[in-house]
């Protein structure tokens, strides 16, 4: 078990009134496998990747991430250290060539990183399916799937075992989609990873080794 | 890719904003260097002209305040003498280098000519009444201050013995040009007259009543020691004036002076009846002006502050360095006026810069998010920025430290100028012991503005730090900043 949400509650101030996105959520998860959250558009799913990725916290409960809360790691550590993230907008700084966009993060962690930084990059954007000429563009003149691929490269660049992704594909066609998905299958299956990822594609969610449903703030699992 | 690396490849690959905010530091980064400029040059000015004016200081009456008097005060004024002793006190203070004081009167000759100034055609401008060619200055002091504080100094012959002083000994320091003139040298007499004369009120004339010679050895020979361009003559009629006083001076003892006017004193009292029941058996008295040079400028403040108590009613303490106000006007305006400039220019920079940046910030908010979701620490993004702003407002504020200064110094010309113009007319002058040779022209002549490290050091101080502060306003923007609102 590498990340569990113990009792989350969290839910919006709506006047004098609280809206629930979770109410007493508990879940676990494991590593090598990939999980899918499913839910409707609406229903908190953003919401409780966002706690589970440490850029927000809940009003009470806990996040476990190696049996450690994740508060006690620090919000901030927790982020550089041990999770990467994948936002649906790619979220990679335009002033920047692929490869620089892979190096950002590995800077930042304190996780051990291979001396030659650049060959890594180069080679994990290669592995992603990012060829040398287009890692060296500006990602603001890759395409919109080249770019999420690059935004994979820098979730894998600091080496994080836990993979966090809120609706990857959400901006892409059906078979650029696929192959998103293939890797995520791929960084599970075969590189042990935990990944995690929010879509309302019933699709993926067939892919995955075990999804969770969030409705009405209820969280249930199917394997 | 750590921060600093981030910071460079920001500032080349986004040409367009970091040229905008070079140019903003740079218009803005000139008024600040030309402020500091004129501050500078006028600071510089201070310290040379008040070296020039040196640490003299003297006890003297207040013409400013008597001249405010209304007439009802003026007719019950009585001025108290100066007490000799009172001076003697004041000499003994800690603050006074040396001290003296001095008795003059004025004499003629019909054996020596005076000195009338370089190149004039000797003209014989005959006068009826005393003659009063030459000032006969009382010391006190036998190494003589004027040459000790370099108004003048000795090129021949010697300066008084203590005895000489004290006995009043017939002996004199006449300056070079008088002795030249007169053809005069080291060991020679030369003959004063001290006649007196009595005021016909019925036909408003002078009439001779007697006389008597005044016989001096020449000890020593002096020279002023202001020696100015020719070319400069013409307009500086005030400083020949000066100068042709300062050649027809001659030292001797205050013993010899008191005693010439004792006795012309004396014999016109034989003639003037009701002057002399007037005085009564009063005495007659010297009046001293006192002088005194002090250890260090910075003395002047509290030699002032102890000796004022001590003073007679409406006397004061005169320093040399007094005058640097009155004479330095134009460039005192021009460091009030820089210093404004300088305190708005500041301000305006802190607060443009500051908005600019933070504009540039919100153009960036996704960049910034993305750093702080990658778990980057707030203080890391902080100094990115900073270090961002900080490397184009090296490049800027070393761009405008030149062509501030050269602004600064066109600047500084034409208000110089126009101050110089308005000066002339505005002046008031009261006599004083403590007159100068140190003009408003020496004032603006000693104003440079240069590019001297002092300067250099301070604008980049000052630049640096307003550009620092500046930063501020974004910054606090950047704390704020909720990655999970801009990314998801
Ligand atoms: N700051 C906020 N204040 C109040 N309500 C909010 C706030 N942010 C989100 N919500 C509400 O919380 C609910 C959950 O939002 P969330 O973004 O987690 O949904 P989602 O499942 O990710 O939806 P989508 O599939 O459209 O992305 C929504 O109803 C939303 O309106
Ligand atoms: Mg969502």
């Amino acid at each position: 078990m590498i990340l569990e949400a113990k009792d989350l509650n969290y839910y919006y101030q709506d006047g004098e009134s609280r809206r629930y996105i979770l109410k007493d959520t508990n879940a676990t998860f494991e590593k090598g496998k990939f999980y899918t959250i499913l839910g409707q558009s609406g229903s908190g799913k953003t919401s409780f990747l966002a706690l589970l990725s440490a850029l927000d916290s809940p009003q009470s409960g806990a996040i476990m991430f190696s049996g450690k809360d994740i508060k006690q790691i620090g919000y901030d550590k927790y982020r550089r250290n041990n999770v990467g993230i994948i936002f649906q907008s790619y979220n990679l700084i335009p002033a920047l060539t692929a490869v620089e966009n892979v190096l950002v993060p590995m800077s930042i962690t304190e996780n051990e990183i291979p001396e030659d930084k650049k060959t890594v990059a180069y080679n994990l954007l290669d592995y992603i399916g990012i060829v040398k000429s287009k890692a060296d563009r500006l990602v603001n003149k890759l395409s919109g799937g080249e770019q999420q691929r690059v935004a994979i490269a820098r979730a894998l660049a600091t080496n994080v075992e836990l993979i966090l992704a809120d609706e990857p594909t959400g901006n892409l066609d059906e078979e650029m989609e696929q192959e998103i998905i293939d890797i995520f299958k791929k960084l599970a299956h075969e590189h042990q990873k935990c990944v995690i990822v929010v879509t309302h594609s019933n699709e993926i969610a067939q892919q995955s080794d075990q999804t969770f449903h969030l409705k009405k703030g209820v969280l249930s699992s199917h394997e | 890719m750590n921060f600093f690396k981030r910071a460079i490849l920001s500032i080349t690959r986004k040409k367009g904003k970091s040229i905008i905010l070079l140019a903003v530091i740079f218009i803005l980064g000139n008024l600040i260097s030309g402020a500091i400029s004129i501050q500078q040059a006028t600071g510089n000015v201070e310290t040379t002209i008040k070296e020039k004016l040196g640490t003299a200081a003297t006890v003297e009456l207040d013409y400013e305040a008597i001249e405010k008097m209304d007439e009802s005060e003026m007719m019950e004024l009585e001025i108290e003498e100066l007490d000799l002793e009172l001076i003697k006190q004041i000499g003994e203070l800690s603050y006074v280098k040396y001290y003296d004081f001095s008795t003059s009167t004025y004499l003629g000759s019909e054996t020596i000519k005076s000195y009338q100034g370089e190149g004039m055609e000797e003209e014989e401008v005959m006068y009826e009444g005393p003659s009063m060619d030459f000032m006969l200055k009382g010391i006190n002091h036998a190494p003589i201050i004027d040459l000790e504080e370099e108004k003048g100094k000795l090129v021949d012959g010697r300066v008084f013995t203590p005895e000489e002083v004290e006995n009043g000994a017939p002996v004199a320091v006449i300056s070079k040009k008088l002795a030249e003139l007169n053809n005069l040298h080291v060991g020679d007499n030369f003959t004063l007259i001290n006649e007196v004369y009595s005021f016909d009120e019925s036909n408003g004339e002078d009439k001779l009543v007697t006389s008597r010679d005044l016989v001096l050895e020449v000890i020593g020979l002096f020279e002023p020691k202001a020696v100015k361009n020719d070319a400069e003559e013409s307009e500086e009629g005030m400083y020949d004036f000066m100068d042709i006083e300062y050649q027809n001076t001659i030292y001797v003892a205050n013993e010899v002076v008191s005693s010439e006017m004792r006795y012309n004193m004396e014999e016109y009292m034989k003639v003037d009846e009701e002057m002399a029941a007037a005085m009564g058996e009063e005495e007659i008295t010297d009046y001293y002006t006192p002088l005194f040079v002090l250890n260090k400028p910075e003395d002047t403040e509290a030699f002032e502050e102890e000796v004022q108590p001590l003073l007679p009613q409406y006397y004061k303490v005169t320093n040399a360095s007094d005058q640097y106000d009155s004479i330095a006007a134009p460039v005192e305006s021009m460091s009030k006026l820089s210093g404004y400039v300088l305190l708005v220019a500041v301000i305006a920079t802190i607060l443009i810069i500051g908005l600019v940046v933070l504009l540039f910030l919100r153009d960036r908010k996704r960049e910034l998010g993305i750093y702080l979701s990658l778990g980057e620490r707030r203080s890391r993004v902080v100094g990115q920025i900073v270090i961002e702003v900080m490397i184009v407002a090296v490049i800027g504020i070393s761009l405008s430290l030149f062509s501030g200064n050269l602004l600064a110094q066109s600047v500084s010309d034409t208000m110089i100028d126009a101050e110089a113009e308005k000066q002339n007319s505005e002046e008031e002058m009261y006599y004083s012991e403590l007159q100068t040779d140190v003009t408003t022209d020496d004032v603006l002549e000693s104003y440079k503005v240069e590019l001297d490290p002092g300067y250099v050091g301070i604008f980049y101080l000052v630049g640096l730090l307003t550009i620092l502060v500046s930063t501020i306003i974004p910054l606090i923007y950047i704390v704020r900043l909720n990655p999970k609102k801009i990314m998801m």
